[in-house]
């Protein structure tokens, strides 16, 4: 199961939205909470939840089209994973991304993973993407690892370098390109890549409303140097 | 009758010009999210911007997606005006965008921008890649 939420870059929306597409992935479930703003989305005359799940036999993607609240993220997180493990999905996956302050000039962007047991680090390395060892992570990403780990389900959360105030359709490819080296669920990416300047138009009023919301949950803190308590 | 002067720390000059900062980012931020982020009658589209006060300098960055450089203007309207503006490749018509109620189409970004700090708007320099525009203004120094 994977997830694809509003965050830096909009790398996880941008994401989840190609594979829905390029995977033609049909809706499976929906999110309904009070929790959630009073927004529907309206698709052909008719309301759809703002959270929904797509997938098929082989894969389900958990996706917003509105950035979490802060205090909602533990809530929903918790549902949808907690959803997840009840359908016994062998694996979750978060694909977001981390801000690079000089990302305008980045030649090629990095992606990392941090796992929720040693065992999946293990995968993570073996098949050969770097490991964020230390630092902190703020968001639904951060909460979907914590929640695994205390539930002993294998996650994995991918990042992918980013621009963290404007959206990155080359950073979501490059998500991509993690995911399908740790999961083995491959896309296409060329056309991502090809509609990249339509998406960073699209995607400008999603991305103002994040802006406000990685604001209030301290997104900022991820820049921070830890200070380790052993 | 005298008025004594209150003498201000250093630590109160400070903590007056941060609290300054913090107003005006707020109006700033305010300003990013009230209303529709484009402007019909102009065929204007608002872009996505940030800008970050830098002990020597003010960074500006704009994402302008679909545009050529060769339209792009910067333009420094007073000692603390930025105006950019930057033509589209193609016209985006609101059904494109993914909405059917409204009618129009865009062919220009377009924005204004105020810097908190003093300037030296002659000096700006500016740089364009991959439809990102970076604008560099030094700070004017204290004496």
């Amino acid at each position: 199961m994977m997830f694809g939420f509003p965050d830096v870059g909009l790398v996880g929306v941008i994401a989840a939205s190609h594979l829905i597409e390029e995977l033609d992935l049909d809706e499976v479930a929906y999110l309904d909470s009070t929790l959630l703003p009073p927004i529907i989305v309206l698709h052909e005359g008719l309301p759809h939840s703002p959270i929904r799940v797509f997938g098929n036999d082989n894969v389900m993607l958990a996706v917003s089209e509105t950035p979490l609240a802060a205090d909602t993220i533990y809530p929903i997180m918790y549902a949808l994973i907690d959803w997840g493990k009840s359908k016994n999905v062998k694996m979750m996956v978060s694909l977001s991304g981390i801000p690079l302050e000089e990302r305008q000039d980045a030649k090629e962007l990095k992606v990392f993973a941090a796992g929720s047991s040693p065992e999946m680090l293990k995968i993570i390395k073996d098949r050969g993407v770097e490991i964020l060892s230390e630092g902190y992570m703020v968001g639904p990403q951060a909460i979907m690892l914590q929640r695994c780990s205390q539930l002993s389900v294998p996650a994995v959360t991918l990042l992918a370098q980013c621009f963290y105030n404007y959206p990155d359709p080359e950073a979501a490819a490059e998500v991509l390109k993690g995911l399908a080296g740790i999961t083995g669920v491959k896309v296409d990416v060329a056309k991502l890549l090809e509609k990249g300047e339509e998406i960073r138009v699209k995607a400008r009023d999603v991305m103002k409303r994040t802006q406000q919301e990685m604001s209030n949950m301290k997104k900022g803190q991820e820049y921070d140097i830890p200070m380790y308590v052993s | 009758m005298a008025i004594e002067r209150k003498r201000r720390s250093f630590i109160d000059i400070f903590d007056e010009y941060f609290d300054e900062m913090e107003r005006e980012l707020d109006r700033w931020r305010e300003s990013f999210v009230e209303g529709p982020s484009w402007n019909l009658k102009a065929s204007t589209m608002e872009p996505l911007k940030n800008m970050r006060v830098l002990p020597t300098e003010v960074v500006v960055t704009v994402d302008l997606p679909l545009t050529k450089e060769s339209s792009l203007k910067v333009k420094a309207l007073d000692e603390s005006t930025l105006e950019i503006s930057a033509q589209m490749k193609r016209k985006m018509t609101f059904k494109e965008l993914g909405i059917t109620h409204h009618k129009g189409e865009f062919q220009k970004f377009h924005c204004h921008m105020r810097v908190p700090v003093p300037v030296q708007m002659n000096k700006m320099k500016t740089k364009f890649k991959k439809g990102m525009l970076e604008i560099h203004i030094p700070r004017k120094r204290r004496h």
